[in-house]
């Protein structure tokens, strides 16, 4: 009796030790999430300088870096975003696959302002043995959002202006990475800046014909600081500027009296975040006799899907703008 | 109550009916020696909620519970199994399983947050709960849980505590351990599977184990102890959830916890039963007692002390 | 004399033919067979892990049975479960549990009772009768956690009792109990003997076999020898059952 009962036990046991090194391995692609990656391991990676068929290889945290770099690099870099359509880069972990294309990349750009908060380990380590640059970080203090605690506000991609300098920024590494394609990677430059320039004239008129008292845009997070600022909406997000606080039934309860207050005619979820709060907003507000609909799907923290119009920068951009600009313009 | 918004009336009556849902199924959680199994079985449903999502592709909240209730249940059954066919205790074996499918929900989140649309899936809110967030639909949910909880206990009241109690006496008398077995454990996945959206994997335990127990230290009676940990859960449900809205950014499970852990501090201090105010000032009378029949018997003078 | 002509053999109340039953991987109970009649008080006796408990559990469908079968007044347990009342080991049950010790003996009433419906004046004062009948009147209100051994035990031979059944199986209700509990257990198990119950007791003292019991089962696994006392309880059968465990029991002159 205790023998075969004492096999099993052992059995049992090895099972459970044996799935550790199976989910480690699985890494690549989603596989056990690691807390402050470690970068030791990526240190160990190809050279830096050049890539496989001479194109800079380019890793980036977020799609909005990535792809106006791909845009503008042309096929002289390889870009690639470990952050997908949808993902939420607040609450972001590195998987063991992720700190390897980390390591096997030239260049490496990421936010910083705390948006990735759970890489910062990994960006250190990382920036030891290869360009490691916090492209929002570039920007003059001055010039970007804090809210009342004084923590800064991180969605700077959402004002065109700021954008185009962090860019920029990047550019200027490629620049140093690859001298010879410096007046390449300028020219280039210079075609998408003109194009977000455009964008954002169109931005700006169509949000200037939303009739004044409608221009609150009201979203599940804080991440539409900057877009605000830029268009002249004023901006009310459930959460504050990350998404790892929980939303309290007082936030809820405060943006339902602004939006009875100002008689808002629509809120809008975003493509990261869970729908349950804002639904619970329309809710309230509904008993209170206001009809507020749900305006649509916005992308505050990520883009849409590779291939699609709102995969790209200026397509996301425009999706929000033109979204907005439909339910708050239109009749009540 | 006048000056509450909607939200509020529909968060706090929910917690009322979710407190009160979990003190009736923690207490018999409790007499069957299983309160660690309440935590076990919310921690093994996270996997079930992520995978009912990913089978889909989008989120349909009967299909994520269902497959929260479902992975429990797999939970469940793994405890038994455990430990009718090896040497581990029982305990352990709710630890490992506990663990272990919790491990398991955590990597499976991580998959589904990279794929598209996956963050939207509020697959996160299911580890801590989005108490604010309730809605009407929510509030009918969460008291036609409690009603359900209630009506069985009340019904099979008698039944509960003889098999509680003596369930091989039980089973002599024709009542199915088996059947009870049953029945608590659904009622155990269901408060779980509601419970978990609005305060979490994590802290769906603390709403099971600490009202029972609080109730313990105030009655000696199967019944009145019922009642009290329905009425603490409730309470705590209510008086958590009432404080969360009184500052901006404050959540509402933690404090949930937070009220549940103030009665169990009253309880154990002050309860009437086994409160530890009451067990000293038992003492302080048999000593008193002593010292006077010795005092009487000429063992002892006044103004000495007890040896 | 002429025999009585309408004189009936009596019915067995207890029919075990080749029980078989296993505790993990150690065969229990090898081909148990043996008969209880109605009217006899009978020691069930052997030495520890030779299945005592496991047989009375197994006849109750309390554990699982490899083979053989059971029957209890010529029928299957199910049909016949009002009419069997057991008492299982004191320790099988968790003391601490809230409830008072009148709770405890109604339970027994819960099949009387019926599913779903709360007992009434009368069941209570039923239980309250079983009590008295075991000196317990006074502790009716009383946590069972408060009581004492030999009070818990009184407490539980109520609750069989106010089961009204013709047959009984008890599971060590002697042990650890004072002596003035084991006499009014023992003469509360006599009287249900003279009203012409039936009552098996698996118990743990060789030396008051003699004393309290008119029948024996010496049980080793399997069944050693059964019958009257005085014709089974004899220092051969002994040592085949306690395999030379004991030394060869003198008969004390008297």
């Amino acid at each position: 009796m205790s023998r075969s009962k004492k096999k099993r036990t052992i059995v049992l046991t090895a099972a459970l030790l044996a799935l550790l090194p199976l989910l480690a391995a699985c890494g690549s692609g989603g596989g056990a999430a690691a807390t402050g990656s470690d970068g030791g391991e990526a240190g160990g990676a190809s050279a830096a300088g050049t890539g496989k068929d001479g194109a800079i290889h380019v890793v980036t945290t977020i799609a909005q870096i990535a792809e106006p770099l791909s845009v503008i690099g042309g096929d002289r870099v390889r870009v690639e975003s470990l952050m997908g359509p949808g993902v939420d880069p607040h609450l972001y972990q590195a998987s063991q696959g992720d700190i390897r294309k980390l390591g096997s990349a030239d260049a490496v750009f990421y936010n910083g302002l705390h948006l990735e908060a759970n890489m910062t380990r990994a960006f250190d380590s990382i920036g030891k043995s290869r360009p490691a640059l916090a492209v929002g970080e570039t920007i003059a203090q001055d010039r970007l959002l804090t809210d009342e605690t004084g923590a800064v506000d991180p969605h700077i991609w959402f004002d065109i202006d700021l954008w185009k300098d962090a860019l920029a920024a990047a550019v200027e590494e490629l620049k140093k990475l690859s001298p010879d394609d410096a007046a390449y990677f300028e020219a280039n430059r210079r075609d998408y800046f003109a194009k977000l320039d455009e964008l954002k004239e169109e931005a700006v008129a169509k949000m200037s014909s939303i009739p004044e008292e409608r221009r609150v845009l009201v979203t599940a997070h804080d991440a539409f600081g900057y877009f605000g600022r830029m268009l002249g909406l004023e901006v009310v997000g459930l959460q504050g500027l990350s998404t790892e606080d929980e939303i309290g039934l007082g936030d809820i309860e405060r943006t339902i009296d602004l939006l009875v207050e100002r008689r808002v005619p629509a809120v809008f979820v975003e493509s990261s975040i869970n729908p349950k709060s804002i639904e619970a907003v329309i809710e309230g507000a509904k008993e209170r006799g206001l009809n507020v609909r749900l305006g649509g799907e916005l992308f505050s923290d990520a883009m849409g899907g590779a291939g699609t119009e709102e995969g790209t920068y200026i397509g996301m951009f425009r999706h929000n703008v033109d979204t907005i600009h439909e339910a708050l313009a239109g009749e009540e | 109550m006048i000056g509450l918004s909607h939200n509020a009336l529909w968060v706090l009556v929910s917690m009322l009916m979710l407190g009160t849902a979990a003190g009736l199924v923690g207490c018999f959680a409790y007499w069957k020696r299983h309160s660690l199994m309440s935590d076990a079985l919310a921690h093994a449903a996270l996997p079930g909620v992520v995978a009912g999502y990913a089978l889909l592709g989008f989120k349909i909240l009967p299909v994520m519970l269902l497959g929260a209730a479902a992975s429990a249940l797999v939970g469940a059954l793994a405890v038994s199994w455990i430990r009718s066919s090896s040497r581990v205790k029982e305990d352990a074996a709710m630890g490992i399983i506990l663990s272990v499918f919790f491990g398991l929900g955590i990597m499976l989140l991580a998959i589904v947050n990279r794929l598209p649309g996956g963050g939207q899936s509020g697959l996160d809110s299911f580890i801590f709960g989005q108490a604010a967030a309730m809605v009407r639909q929510d509030m009918r949910l969460m008291t036609a849980a409690a009603a359900i909880v209630l009506l069985v206990v009340l019904v099979s009241f008698k039944e509960w505590k003889l098999h509680l109690f003596d369930p091989a006496f039980a089973r002599g008398l024709g009542l199915s351990g088996r059947l009870m077995d049953a029945a608590y454990l659904t009622l155990l996945v269901v408060v779980i599977v509601i419970g978990i959206q609005a305060v979490g994997v994590i802290l769906m335990a603390a709403l099971l184990i600490i009202p029972a127990v609080s109730a313990r230290y105030w009655t000696n009676a199967f019944g009145t102890m019922l009642a009290l940990s329905a009425l603490f859960g409730g309470g705590a449900g209510v008086a958590g959830a009432y404080v969360s809205t009184l500052e901006s950014g404050w959540p509402t499970g933690p404090f949930i916890v937070i009220a549940a852990a103030g009665i169990f501090l009253v309880s154990f201090l002050f309860g009437l039963r086994k409160g530890l105010l009451l067990k000293a000032m038992q003492r302080r009378e048999q000593m008193r007692r002593l010292r006077t029949r010795a005092i009487r018997s000429d063992k002892l003078t006044e103004g000495e002390a007890l040896p | 004399m002429e025999p009585v002509a309408n004189m009936k053999k009596p019915e067995p109340a207890l029919q075990v033919h080749g029980l078989h039953a296993a505790y993990r991987r150690n065969k229990v109970l090898e081909d148990v067979t043996f008969e209880a009649m109605p009217g006899t008080l009978t020691a069930i006796v052997g030495p520890n892990g030779a299945g005592k408990s496991t047989l009375l559990k197994t006849m109750l469908d309390l554990h699982p049975r490899l083979g053989g079968e059971v029957r209890f007044f010529g029928t299957a347990y199910r049909n016949a479960k009002l009419k069997v009342g057991y008492v299982p080991q004191r320790g099988s049950v968790d003391w601490d549990f809230p409830t008072d010790a009148l709770d405890v003996v109604l339970m027994g009433l819960y099949g009387r009772i019926g599913w779903f419906r709360r007992p009434g004046r009368r069941h209570r004062e039923q239980a309250l009768e079983a009590l008295a009948k075991m000196g317990m009147a006074d502790f009716a209100k009383r946590q069972i956690s408060e009581l004492s051994g030999g009070q818990q035990q009184r407490v539980f031979l109520a609750r069989a009792l106010v089961q009204d059944a013709d047959l009984y199986l008890l599971d060590e209700p002697l042990a650890g109990v004072d002596a003035a509990t084991e006499r009014a257990i023992m003469e509360t198990l006599k009287t249900l003997r003279a009203a012409g119950k039936t009552v098996m007791v698996v118990h743990h003292d060789l030396q008051t076999v003699e004393d309290w019991f008119d029948h024996v089962l010496l049980l080793n696994r399997t069944v050693i020898a059964h019958g009257p006392t005085a014709e089974v309880f004899t220092p051969d059968n002994l040592a085949r059952a306690y395999g030379g465990w004991l030394r060869r029991k003198e008969p004390v002159p008297r």
